[in-house]
């Protein structure tokens, strides 16, 4: 299923719910809500995303459409209209990043990925929530991140430049709307070179299409780098392989984890 | 921690080995914003007992929140508040007893009961440590490695968050997932940084059993280690008013040690009484207008920023490819 057909089923569900309601007027509207499939929900009734999540899709390769090549499936592409609207000077920027993907991108270095490349790089990533936050922990490197649900607003002090960006969420009925401000232009987008700078805007949405589906969706602005804001959108899988679990995959340390622990003879 | 943090914490590690830490420390004094590491000489006994305060909606005992430990940092396992090989704190010189004791609890005489092959090998890493001509006498936290068992718990002040299921550890160098869920380790083929941990709880105690440990991030700056056969039974204690907890950990490792043995790292609550200070209690106010304070941990990152900050902690930025997926 395509991400805009899960958006499209999310609205037909939601388009149903009336119907069934007026079919048995006796009861209350909210009596109709189990004809959906039940999602997970947190004590206070908001959707609750805990659990282990990954994308199945081309997206970190390329997020624009793309025939295979050498380091590359084939991918439909993830962005709506299909390209990223670069400013002309950020498009040759790009082409320059694609020309060294193969040294440049940080992901090689097992570098934090940023916000939104960690959601849909290939690699699973566990959801621990509260009422007051959701805690996102990236089985690749050290990255973890807090989405803030407590009704704060991002640090008064500015440009903090983070890796992961500042992200403060906020319930749309069942949609968790993201602003993730305030980052460093150190990450990349994805693995052809698609970028972004300091001045990145993210909004995310993350909806439940059912409940071991989300679909999520991210629109960037940055007026400079992009002509008008664009927007991605990938389905996330919950990983239901018996026994699945994150492992630490602490990639960064490969270069020197053979010098320890001490061995005899070196 | 951004860069800027990271270095000003990175001087208080060399200078801020005890609060008496004088003029032969040839490093800056602790940053005019950071009031410096509050160290203590006393480990308070906690003992394992009934839990008698809040509970989480699944019946965990509630201990989420921020933690520092109280002693001292990783520079000397056995005598923590000496400093590290080579730069001897000004509390060395002081009686035995004027410092904080041994992490070592078991056996009493406060050493490691090291296996003699061992033993040589842990005193060649401090011996190298105040100047590393080979990779291997660098220590693996100055890299940013993941501080692993029990290193993370004698680094910067870190995060209790629990859930149903879980209890996770939010270190600056790695996290730590202990689940609780009763399921199995993982096999033992795979070996990892911070181990595999199962937990549960009795009464004021969090009990976990950690295994597939690697063994490569070592326990500070001598060099203390454990071999990628160990096991380590972790007991967290916490006390009834929920203000510190005692890490009381055995380790079982035959190939490394005569004998198991039992290590005490006493840790503390930091709370809004809390004066934040850049190390034990890294946070900034949370933007809530109009509510009362609170804090907030920014993300946590270190290999990205890493950088040389001198002496044997020597930093070794890494800035080129190191996988090929």
């Amino acid at each position: 299923m395509t991400a805009k057909a899960a958006i499209l089923l999310a609205a037909s569900t939601a388009l149903l719910m009336p119907t069934l309601a007026g079919a048995a007027p006796a009861k209350p509207a909210v009596a109709a809500v189990p004809a959906a499939p039940a999602i997970p929900r947190q004590a206070d009734g908001k959707p609750d995303f805990s659990g282990i999540w990954q994308v199945l899709g081309e997206a970190d390769y390329d997020l624009e459409p793309h025939a295979g090549r050498r380091d590359a499936p084939p991918g439909p592409g993830v962005v709506e209209g299909g390209r990223i609207p670069y400013t002309a000077e950020a498009l040759e920027r790009r082409a320059s990043n694609f020309a060294t993907r193969a040294k440049d991108d940080p992901r090689l270095k097992c570098w934090v990925l940023g916000v939104p490349r960690g959601v849909y790089y290939p690699a699973p990533f566990q959801v621990f929530q509260r009422a007051q936050d959701l805690t996102l922990v990236h089985q690749f490197g050290n990255q973890v991140r807090t989405i803030h649900t407590d009704g704060s607003d991002h640090p008064q002090e500015k440009h903090q430049e983070f890796w992961l960006g500042d992200s403060r969420g906020q319930w749309e009925g069942d949609t968790l709307v993201v602003d993730v401000t305030d980052f460093n232009e150190e990450t990349w987008l994805d693995r052809a070179g698609n970028f972004h700078g300091p001045d990145l805007h993210v909004v995310e949405r993350w909806t439940f299409v059912d409940p071991n589906t989300i679909s999520y969706s991210a629109t960037l602005d940055e007026p400079g780098i992009y002509t008008r804001p664009w927007t991605i959108n990938v389905l996330l899988h919950r990983r239901r392989d018996k026994g699945f679990q994150l492992i630490e995959d602490y990639c960064y340390a490969l270069e020197y984890e053979q010098f320890y622990p001490h061995k005899d003879g070196q | 921690m951004n860069r800027k943090t990271f270095c000003a914490a990175a001087a208080l590690l060399l200078a801020g080995t005890s609060p008496m830490a004088s003029a032969q420390d040839a490093t800056p004094a602790p940053q005019p914003t950071a009031p410096g590491i509050r160290w203590q000489k006393e480990v308070p006994a906690i003992a394992s007992a009934e839990w008698t305060g809040a509970r989480l909606a699944d019946g965990q005992p509630d201990v989420s929140g921020f933690w520092s430990n109280t002693i001292s940092n990783h520079s000397n396992f056995t005598d923590p508040q000496a400093g590290p090989p080579g730069e001897p704190s000004a509390a060395a010189k002081l009686p035995r007893d004027q410092r904080a004791p041994s992490r070592v609890s078991d056996p009493g005489d406060g050493q490691i009961p090291y296996l003699p092959a061992a033993r040589a090998l842990q005193e060649d890493f401090a011996k190298n440590f105040p100047n590393p001509v080979k990779p291997r006498y660098i220590e693996p936290l100055a890299r940013c490695a993941p501080a692993g068992v029990p290193k993370s718990f004698m680094w910067h002040g870190y995060e209790v968050r629990q859930y149903p299921g879980y209890v996770v550890f939010l270190f600056d160098s790695g996290t730590r997932i202990i689940r609780l869920d009763g399921s199995p380790h993982l096999s033992p083929e795979i070996k990892l940084w911070n181990g595999d941990s199962r937990g549960h709880w009795e009464g004021n105690t969090l009990v976990v059993d950690t295994r597939n440990n690697n063994g490569k991030a070592l326990f500070g700056r001598y060099g203390d280690f454990m071999s990628e056969n160990a096991t380590v039974a972790e007991r967290f204690i916490f006390d009834a008013d929920g203000k510190r907890f005692n890490y009381v950990a055995t380790f079982t490792d035959p190939t490394v040690y005569s004998r198991p043995w039992t290590a005490t790292i006493p840790a503390r609550r930091y709370t809004v009484a809390d004066k934040p200070d850049g190390w034990h209690f890294d946070v900034k106010p949370v933007n809530a207008p109009g509510r009362p304070l609170q804090y907030e941990h920014y993300e946590r990152i270190c290999a990205e920023n890493n950088g040389p900050f001198g002496g044997g902690a020597v930093g070794v930025p890494s800035d080129g490819a190191v996988i090929d997926r």
